[in-house]
């Protein structure tokens, strides 16, 4: 038993360290990347797509974090986050584009406006629980879009409607490293705020909601001030990366401000890294964002899958996709993370007995 | 008034669709405790069933729906089999998530095979009606509309008047007691999710004949079924027809609305849904479980 502890305690600092040097490298090698590594020829961050893909990765490290708060902490399985990204890139967007507000004004907003929204749809929402809230909060994700897409007023449509919405450039030396780095920020941001959550009076409520609302009402907790505070700073959250995503990616429209499949994205990044943690679902999204990338042969390091046509590609990596989250939900319940993390090992064993836990 | 009627009538006529696609995902969610993200991928292998008949053998749709139905029987027994049954003790984020996976998995796999191209069954009698006072009825529409409320009728009988039924009802009303006299749990929670399949295969059989189907057509269908269900009340085939008929007819009305066009049937479904969720949890037909 002490051996295997030992051993345990080994890989969690090992993981400590490996993933450090990976963060810190991720983090700075921008900056050394554009005249030094240029000229060294390293692939990876001479290339400007990189950075794309970079800021898409840390974009989902803030979505999956910011559903952490409400779909982690507080229990609510909240499946329309999307709905807040829209709202805050609208939100910016037109304020830049309609407006001509300066991007940093504008951007602000976007977070202040996803949690109002947030407040007022959550206060009947989150008196639903289980199923009915997280269907429900999928309706509100699917409905906004709708709208934003198709409100006219007077024949012309409100928010660019079907066509989307164009912003002007913003004006800035090295565009892709700064919306990388602004990204980073809001990511610190999201992890600093579920640190504090975690540690906080209000967070301990949280967690008693999500053990048990009706034994967390009886000891005194407001559950559904709690409840809506959760909701409205998630928002906030995502609010806040959709408004970087408006201006970074410069256009916008109901397909790339609303897509359904980022509210499974962030959902299964946090189930991977751990729902409930600070880093968890960072650590998540980082790894399946590049695994989607990956299959999707969009990084630059690449390999062709076999038997597979280059227009099929896409396709096959769905599928498998599909596939891999059939077999994480029924396997590892409680996240890869936990192998490395040193609680767990990944053995026959612990597959074994998640299988058993969970089947009929 | 006359213009009244007809959106009466059209919206009860396009009801039928809602009610097969709702009876499925009620039987599921209300005994399984599964919100079937999966259904309308499986409302589409249903369509493309169809059309693969109607197109290779020339067969008349309404006659490939049994087909259909025992086609689909077969892959949900098998996928709760195999699968869903290894996770109903999860919570309930779990479900949901296996469920999305499985509707990602059959949604891909139908675009390798079909490809993304849009797919309609004419029969000769497609497009064609009767008129009735003043009042034009697609034959299409009225033999959907009749042939949910058959499927319903059948489903119910077979959960009231059957042995199989009853077993169904009593891991819905108790999982451990039912195990204590004697049921099989694994399979008689795979022959309903087999039966709420094959309600979605018909369904999507239905559907194939009224508009063009493409392997992504399926999804609008999970949510309205799930709305349809809230509308009527859990727990209940009778309450889901009522509530897909009532669906058809905000669904008309809403249509009708100058301006608005049916762009908004998702914000309109959504909207009624949160009303009802919130002012009557229950349903309109339905009892508090």
């Amino acid at each position: 038993m002490i051996a295997t502890a030992d051993s345990q305690r080994r890989w969690r600092r090992i993981f400590l360290i490996v993933g450090g040097i990976v963060a810190a490298y991720a983090l700075l090698a921008p900056l050394t990347s554009l005249d030094a590594a240029q000229a060294a020829g390293i692939p990876l961050l001479t290339d400007k797509f990189w950075f794309r893909i970079a800021t898409y990765v840390v974009m989902f490290v803030v979505l999956a974090t910011a559903w952490n708060i409400i779909g982690g902490i507080t229990g609510y399985a909240a499946f329309g986050n999307v709905a807040f990204f829209g709202i805050g890139a609208y939100t910016t967007g037109m304020l830049i584009a309609k407006a001509k507000w300066p991007f940093l004004v504008a951007l602000p907003l976007a977070p202040v406006l996803a949690a109002l929204f947030a407040a007022l749809v959550g206060l009947p929402l989150l008196r639903l629980r289980g199923h009915y809230f997280a269907v429900a909060s999928l309706g509100v994700g699917v409905a906004v879009g709708e709208l934003v897409q198709n409100i006219d007023y007077n024949g012309q449509p409100v928010f660019g409607g079907a066509s989307g919405l164009f912003l002007p450039i913003y004006a800035v030396g090295h565009r892709g490293l700064f919306f990388f780095y602004l990204m980073c920020g809001a990511a610190a941001i999201a992890i600093a705020v579920t640190w504090w959550v975690l540690r906080s009076r209000f967070g301990y409520g949280l967690i008693a909601i999500r053990e048990n609302e009706d034994a967390a009402a009886v000891i005194g907790v407001n559950t559904t001030a709690y409840k809506v505070a959760a909701f409205a700073l998630a928002a906030a959250l995502t609010g806040l990366a959709g408004g970087i995503f408006s201006q970074w990616n410069v256009f916008i429209n109901q397909d790339n401000t609303f897509p359904i499949e980022y509210n499974v994205q962030m959902i299964l990044m946090a189930l991977l890294g751990g729902t409930g943690t600070v880093f968890g679902p960072a650590a998540g999204a980082v790894l399946l964002q590049l695994l989607i990338q990956f299959l999707g042969g969009s990084l630059p390091i690449s390999f062709d899958l076999p038997f597979v046509s280059s227009e099929a590609r896409p396709i096959v990596a769905q599928v498998i996709l599909g596939l891999l989250l059939v077999v994480v939900v029924i396997f590892v319940p409680r996240g890869v993370i936990d192998f490395f993390g040193g609680r767990t090992r990944l053995s026959l064993s612990y597959l074994r007995r998640s299988l058993r836990d969970t089947s009929l | 008034m006359a213009a009244f009627v007809q959106l009466v009538i059209l919206g009860l006529l396009a009801g039928g669709v809602y009610v097969a696609v709702g009876v499925g995902f009620g039987l599921v969610w209300g005994v399984l405790n599964i919100v079937n993200l999966a259904h309308g991928a499986l409302v589409i292998v249903g369509g493309y069933v169809t059309w693969q008949l109607f197109t290779a053998f020339g067969l008349d749709p309404f006659l490939t729906l049994p087909v259909d139905a025992v086609a689909l029987f077969v892959l949900g027994y098998a996928l709760q089999r195999g699968v869903i049954n290894r996770i109903i003790r999860a919570p309930l984020l779990f479900t949901f998530l296996l469920t999305f996976g499985l509707n990602l998995v059959i949604v891909n796999v139908l675009l390798l095979i079909f490809g993304s191209d849009f797919r309609s069954v004419t029969p000769t009698y497609s497009g064609q009606g009767f008129e009735l006072g003043g009042i034009v009825i697609p034959y299409v529409r009225l033999a959907s509309l009749g042939a949910a409320i058959l499927l319903s009728t059948g489903l119910a009988f077979l959960l009231s008047r059957t042995r199989v039924g009853l077993s169904i009802h009593a891991i819905a009303a108790d999982r451990d007691a039912a195990q204590l006299v004697g049921i099989d749990l694994r399979h008689t929670y795979a022959v309903t999710y087999g039966l709420g399949a094959a309600c979605a295969g018909v369904a999507g059989g239905l559907i194939a004949m009224i508009q063009a189907i493409t392997p992504t057509a399926g999804e609008p269908y999970t949510l309205q079924a799930f709305v349809v269900v809230i509308l009527g009340g859990l727990g209940r085939v009778s309450a889901t027809v009522v509530g897909g008929l009532a669906f058809g007819l905000v669904e008309a009305f809403g249509q009708s609305i100058p301006g608005s066009g049916s762009v908004f049937a998702n914000a309109i479904a959504f909207g009624l849904m949160v009303l009802v969720l919130v002012t009557r949890p229950q349903g309109l037909m339905g009892r508090l479980r």
